[in-house]
């Protein structure tokens, strides 16, 4: 099946996925933006204003807010989009086993659906930011492209694990655990320069640095991004792919099997 | 059009899914098998509908699964023309908290349509499923019935080339059944493909044009519906049937060009069935309405304590128009000793719609309950076929039989006055 004769039923999952979920209640899929938005200002609340504070070199009183919005919120994207793909066959079992549908068009559906959230969180944010008088740098144009290749790799990653996890039932309970560890591990809520040098180091090593620092540098820097970071995660994101492509090759027999 | 040719499907059953990446890396089996189908292949055709029977676990479910996409064979090749649609299980793919009409459009969706095409169609679902106002409550609200109405609808508006029927559809009242079957038989008239798979052999011998009977996974016998509905008749009769013993199905050219499946264990032999009229000769043909004597000679090879004799009426199509025993109708009957003959005689009226009709004859041993028997001893089909013809006298009616109405007309005053 091609992609155009699908686009209608992905819009269509991912309409309902934001819409759905809070499916009788009345905010409805106003909800989908108020949990980022909630979290993003627990975080400026602690540290910003309570804590005090402040990027290393500036003494904006909105430095740190924004440094900890421009990666939170991708982050946010990045664990969703990896951690519900990881679980979404079996949650859609229902449909997996009564209907036939393309196996790809699960996890795309939730990149495309978080995508919205995304785009929705941050037109807020920026809106936030305009009355706080930040300055738009052209660099911004640069984020859909890191967007790209952050949803590239997630996508990819989570259809692996997603189709990993109906084999090994266990893996659905790692991937949060690890997801908890990896948030920390990254430099979001705290600036990658007050590591130590060694641990810098093996920083570079670690993907979702490679989009995070991106924001990092368009957002609070107003610098554009490593360009080794971009292709890193580019690169990364099309092996993870063609994995996954092989993967679906090979066991998408047993995945409809399972089921 | 459908095209399945040399179709496998074995099930490997792992006592945990984490085994099957274990057989990927170690490269061993940590399996055991189960084969669903074997070596299955049929066509049919533009217009064609074909009736699968089968007990359960035969594979028929699987067979769908693999029609319609959502399981994949493990050899042989699946072809389908256009769109497959179709009543697989109650609720396919529906959200149980979403109206019935968000579901139109989520379940038209997965059956391919696009939005502008559901918005046109939307009215004519509902309008055939006969929801009301129920269109706009939450699917979960919903009767059983109702949730197969809907399904159905969706399914036959979807502008499917093929269309798979399932025993979903038995879960639909009288009415809606009707109306499905004619809906059905609408979509056969535009060229449509249909697979029928049912446990009701009137409706597999009405609506099929072949049928193939699935015996754990194979194909057991494929032909005209009557011909593989009655072999699988006789199957059922041969897993009731306690005597010791083992009775036998055995198909053979009949009367007819048709296969007949009689079922026998060999102990018992129908010597000869005549029809006598009124006049006392022997006949093939009476007319409507014409009283015969339906004589059968029964010999057995055993001693048979408690025997009764059956006779069942069928029309051309295999559908019995009517049939019943000794037993049911609480004759008793005497032990018959080896090398007796019983003579049996049924006198009866045939007010039968003219046409080609067929007489089978069953004998069993110790009857029980409400109409079975411990001993299935001997069934034999269309042993005879009797012609009936047109009453020169009679009314003009059409269906099964003529049911001798008296009708009245009279006039009455309406009350409104004008």
């Amino acid at each position: 099946m091609s992609l155009s004769s699908q686009l209608p039923l992905l819009l269509e999952f991912a309409r309902r996925d934001l819409w759905e979920k809070y499916s009788g209640s009345s905010l409805g899929a106003i909800w989908s933006v108020i949990f980022p938005l909630v979290t993003v200002f627990i975080f400026l609340i602690i540290f910003a204003n309570i804590m005090g504070v402040r990027l290393p070199g500036t003494t904006n009183v909105y430095s740190y807010g924004i440094y900890l919005v421009a990666g939170i919120i991708p982050w946010m994207t990045f664990s969703s989009v990896v951690m519900r793909s990881s679980t979404v066959y079996l949650d859609k079992k229902h449909i997996i086993s009564k209907i036939h549908v393309d196996l790809n068009s699960f996890p795309l559906y939730i990149a495309i659906s978080e995508s919205m959230i995304f785009g929705i969180t941050f037109g807020i944010v920026f809106a936030f930011f305009f009355v706080i008088g930040y300055e738009f740098s052209m660099v911004l144009l640069m984020m859909p492209i890191i967007f790209m290749a952050q949803q590239l790799l997630a996508y990819a990653l989570g259809s692996i694990l997603g189709i990993l996890v109906i084999f090994l039932r266990d893996l659905r309970e790692t991937v949060s655990v690890v997801f908890q560890l990896w948030f920390w591990l990254t430099p979001i809520v705290y600036v990658a320069e007050i590591l130590p040098t060694t641990v810098e180091r093996i920083m570079v090593f670690n993907p979702a640095f490679w989009f995070v620092d991106s924001y990092h540098q368009i957002i609070s820097y107003g610098q554009l991004p490593d360009p080794l970071f971009l292709g890193l995660l580019f690169g990364f994101g099309f092996v993870l792919l063609l994995l996954k492509q092989w993967m679906m090759q090979r066991l998408e027999r047993d995945i409809r099997d399972f089921i | 059009m459908i095209t399945v040719e040399g179709v496998s499907k074995r099930f490997k059953i792992y006592s945990s899914p984490a085994d099957r990446l274990r057989e990927i890396f170690f490269r061993q089996p940590y399996h055991r098998e189960f084969d669903a189908l074997k070596n299955i292949s049929f066509t049919v055709g533009p217009g064609e509908t074909l009736g699968i029977v089968g007990e359960n676990g035969a594979g028929k479910s699987t067979l769908l699964k693999i029609l319609s996409g959502i399981l994949i064979p493990d050899t042989g090749s699946v072809s389908v023309s256009g769109k497959v649609t179709g009543l697989l299980e109650l609720g396919t793919g529906f959200n149980p908290e979403i109206s019935g009409l968000e579901n139109i459009f989520m379940n038209g969706i997965f059956l391919g349509m696009s939005r502008g095409e559901i918005e046109a169609k939307k009215d004519t679902i509902i309008e055939f499923a006969e929801l009301g106002d129920f269109i706009n409550e939450p699917l979960k609200t919903y009767s059983s019935g109702m949730m197969m109405r809907l399904g159905f609808a969706i399914a036959i508006h979807a502008d499917p080339e093929c269309f798979l029927v399932d025993e979903a559809l038995s879960v639909g009242d009288a009415y809606f059944q009707q109306k499905c079957m004619r809906a059905i038989k609408e979509f056969k008239a535009g060229g449509g493909s249909i697979v029928f798979v049912s446990h009701d052999p009137n409706a597999i011998k009405t609506l099929c044009d072949y049928a193939i009977l699935l015996e754990n996974g194979e194909i057991a016998t494929i032909g005209k519906p009557k011909e593989v509905v009655d072999f699988y008749h006789g199957i059922i009769l041969k897993k009731s049937h306690q005597g010791d013993l083992e009775v036998q199905v055995d198909q053979r050219g009949g009367p007819g060009s048709d296969l007949l499946s009689n079922v026998t264990t060999g102990e018992v032999e129908v010597i000869s069935l005549s029809v006598i009229n009124s006049a006392g000769d022997e006949v093939d043909a009476v007319e409507s309405d014409d009283t015969i004597v339906i004589r059968i000679r029964v010999k057995s090879h055993r001693y048979l304590d408690n025997p009764h004799y059956g006779i069942m009426i069928r029309n051309n199509l295999g559908v019995s128009v009517f049939e019943t025993n000794t037993y049911c109708m609480g004759i008793s009957t005497e032990p018959l000793s080896p090398d007796w003959i019983a003579v049996i005689e049924y006198e009866m009226a045939i007010p039968l719609s003219p046409g080609h009709y067929s007489i089978s004859v069953g004998v069993a041993n110790r009857g029980w309950g409400y109409g079975s028997f411990e001993e299935y001893i001997h069934l034999v089909h269309d042993k005879k076929i009797l012609t009936v013809t047109v009453k020169p006298d009679d009314i003009r009616y059409s269906g099964v039989f003529n049911m001798h109405p008296k009708a009245r007309v009279i006039q009455e005053r309406s009350g409104v006055v004008r």
